[in-house]
């Protein structure tokens, strides 16, 4: 599945995801409302990094489409060295079951399975049980997020800050490349919210998981290692770490602007 | 309005089907009746034509039952996929009385209509088969008469519990409170269901009630085929315990078979898809338990009814002359019928299973985003439905040769002749038809649901709404 770049070698230049003049508009002719115009933008291996942009500015299609979950109208999308855009349905799938985790808004969790299982999914998908190092590994992330008592409970008896463990917890379980976060701490309450936020910043420095978060509040941004913003489909502004009130004016100044 | 009309098809066919199968089979017991009355051996035996009397009116009142059944289910179903817009009538201030006996009104309707169409299709398609009958010379040629104002009788029964049925099947209009025009409505819990004593409580009276007149019955009907009519009580209201109670019976029978499909996630989330709604499922499975059961316990009935009138016509062959051909076209002619029934059931199965899978888009998408294959989505929901069928079948097999042999039993446990208790009869043929049914009934319940489910964008788990 690998398709080797000769122009351009994404390992060597440390980015685990790129896209390049990535376009998606949606109608035709004179309807035709462009969400991502043009976008050129590499995610860093091992770092936690924000896409920042107010609602409507495409940063959620922008995710989507790099992780395999909507296509694009133009442009390339790459995951390692994998080209994603030109793949097939099949092979996108597998790509997002083995090489891609998710941590959603809405926790998202099956209501049917219960935290082990929900855990365990993405390698049920794969028709295979945890290798003797995955497991390790999955026992020692139950542990650190503390679902240890919690792994016979079914998401419906779960705090929202233990079911986005769970969550969490699933999309590190297979070592995937890159974490997509899509707003994870939306429907938390603020010091259950903190608490997420730290953990997926830790994961990043502990183990050196990529992530990529969605979304607008300027407290999420501030626990990432860098920060971009989009706005209107383009990338507008990209920083390095930032306080929250350095990125609350920033937005402001953005809003002004427009 | 057109979205609703559209929404009551499945209920005004199962209105349609009950009305044309009460008034079709009153006027072939009537061809009948002319037959046997022509007939020089069995038009002096006024037994004959009393047993088919019974038998018409016993098959009538199943049917109008299980129409009224199949009913009441596809509206709570309806009702349940209406939840939101009920809320917000009442959150704008309509109260839930008046809401209520709208869907009476809508139940009301969708009688009338189906009575009608039933009344001409039954017609019709009795005077089709006699027209093929005698043109064949299966029977003989007589001058029948079809339409008699008897037939009218089914279709007021009809119109009368399709409206009953609404009027039950809209109960849970009740207790929609209007805050949850504001969020998402959730299906009660199983804890919560088995909480509901009186229901429970009823559930099992009923039952054990009717298992007891069902045996009296059988009883009975060692020394009068009157025995019939008091197993025909108990058959009914065991049923309707069952029925009642479906929501204890149904779950425990899904998981076993649940189990059956293996330990893959695919099988696994099906399994606990198949039972994560217990109302819900049980509604859906109900419906096909009862056409089973049905389609069972006529074949054993008939089967072991043969087996009695052969008995009885070895030990007394002059009594029994001429009987063959009568059972023969009643074999058929039943046999025939009895499929709408299955009909039926398919129709409540299909509706709910497509129900289910537009109400799970948000998990389906999930599934997706996270790596199941399009394929394994269309295995899982087939899995489902194969869940719902094996299980339906199995209870409805099993209930089917009980009620079937009682209501042999108790009818013909009299006759000159009879060898008093028998073991029920049960025709291999048929369980191979019912489990090929099923099979076929399994992919076409799973195809529009499928198809839908594996059209479901992975983008859609990230939807928040």
């Amino acid at each position: 599945m690998q398709t080797h770049n000769a122009a351009f070698d994404h390992d060597e230049a440390g980015l685990v995801a790129r896209v390049s003049r990535l376009t998606k508009s949606y109608g035709a002719g004179s309807n035709a409302i462009s969400a991502l115009d043009g976008v050129s933008i590499g995610i860093r291996r091992g770092e936690f990094t924000a896409i920042m942009g107010p609602s409507g500015s495409g940063k959620s299609t922008l995710m989507h489409i790099m992780a395999g979950l909507d296509t694009a109208t133009s442009g390339q999308a790459w995951l390692g060295n994998t080209e994603i855009t030109s793949l097939r349905d099949e092979d996108l799938t597998i790509l997002r079951r083995r090489r891609v985790g998710f941590v959603f808004q809405s926790f998202n969790l099956v209501p049917t399975l219960d935290v082990s299982g929900n855990i365990l999914l993405p390698f049920e998908l794969d028709g295979r049980r945890p290798a003797r190092d995955e497991g390790e590994w999955i026992d020692r992330l139950i542990d650190s997020l503390g679902l240890r008592d919690r792994l016979r409970h079914r998401p419906h008896e779960l705090s929202g800050g233990q079911q986005q463990r769970v969550a969490i917890a699933r999309a590190l379980a297979t070592r995937p490349d890159l974490v997509f976060a899509d707003e994870p701490t939306g429907n938390l309450d603020s010091r259950t919210s903190r608490e997420v936020l730290s953990l997926l910043a830790a994961s990043s420095t502990d183990y050196g998981q990529s992530i990529a978060m969605v979304t607008h509040d300027p407290i999420a941004a501030s626990y990432a290692d860098r920060i971009l913003f989009l706005a209107d489909g383009r990338v507008v502004e990209e920083r390095g770490r930032s306080t929250a009130e350095e990125i609350s004016s920033f937005m402001l100044g953005m809003e002004k602007a427009a | 309005m057109r979205r609703e009309m559209r929404e009551h098809v499945p209920s005004v066919l199962v209105a349609t089907l009950s009305a044309a199968f009460g008034v079709s089979l009153l006027e072939i017991t009537a061809v009948l009746g002319q037959i046997i009355a022509a007939d020089d051996v069995t038009g002096r035996s006024k037994t004959v034509g009393i047993l088919l009397g019974i038998v018409a009116f016993v098959f009538i009142v199943i049917s109008i039952y299980v129409g009224a059944i199949v009913t009441a289910n596809t509206f709570a179903t309806i009702i349940a996929g209406r939840t939101r817009t009920i809320a917000l009538l009442r959150l704008i201030g309509s109260s839930a009385a008046s809401q209520r006996r709208g869907v009476a009104h809508e139940g009301l309707t969708v009688g009338i209509l189906g009575a009608v169409l039933g009344v001409v299709s039954g017609t019709a398609v009795t005077v089709v088969v006699v027209t093929i009958a005698t043109a064949t010379r299966f029977v003989p040629s007589l001058p029948y008469t079809f339409v008699e104002p008897v037939v009218l009788l089914p279709a007021v029964a009809v119109v009368l519990t399709t409206w009953l049925a609404s009027w039950v099947g809209s109960r849970r209009v009740l207790l929609v409170s209007p805050i949850q025009a504001t969020g998402g409505a959730v299906e009660k819990s199983r804890d919560e269901v088995s909480g509901r004593r009186g229901r429970n409580v009823t559930a099992v009276v009923l039952f054990s009630v009717g298992a007891g007149l069902l045996g009296l019955g059988v009883l009975v009907g060692l020394v009068n085929p009157g025995g019939v009519l008091i197993g025909l009580v108990g058959g009914i209201l065991s049923f309707t315990g069952l029925v009642l109670g479906a929501h204890l019976v149904m779950p425990p029978a899904l998981r076993l078979t649940g189990r059956m499909f293996g330990s893959s996630a695919t099988a696994r989330l099906a399994a606990e898809n198949a039972v994560r709604y217990p109302e819900r499922s049980s509604r859906t499975t109900i419906g096909l338990v009862i056409g089973v059961t049905l389609i069972t316990m006529f074949a054993v009935a008939v089967a072991s009814y043969q087996q009695m009138i052969l008995a009885a016509q070895r030990s007394q062959p002059e009594a029994y002359q001429g009987v063959d051909q009568t059972l023969a076209i009643t074999v058929g002619v039943f046999s025939v019928l009895m499929g709408f029934s299955a009909l039926i059931a398919a129709i409540g199965m299909v509706n709910n299973l497509s129900l289910s899978v537009l109400q799970r888009t948000r998990e389906l998408g999930l599934l997706r985003a996270l790596g199941f294959t399009a394929r394994q989505v269309r295995r899982m929901i087939l899995a489902e439905s194969a869940q719902l069928t094996v299980a339906a079948v199995l209870v409805g097999l099993v209930l089917g040769v009980f009620y079937g042999w009682a209501g042999a039993q108790s009818l013909l446990g009299s006759i000159h002749g009879s060898p008093g208790l028998i073991v029920p009869a049960v025709p291999l043929l048929l369980i191979g038809i019912v489990v090929a049914g099923a099979a076929v009934l399994t992919l076409v319940a799973s195809i529009a649901p499928s198809r839908r489910a594996t059209r479901v964008a992975p983008v859609a788990a990230l939807a928040v709404d």
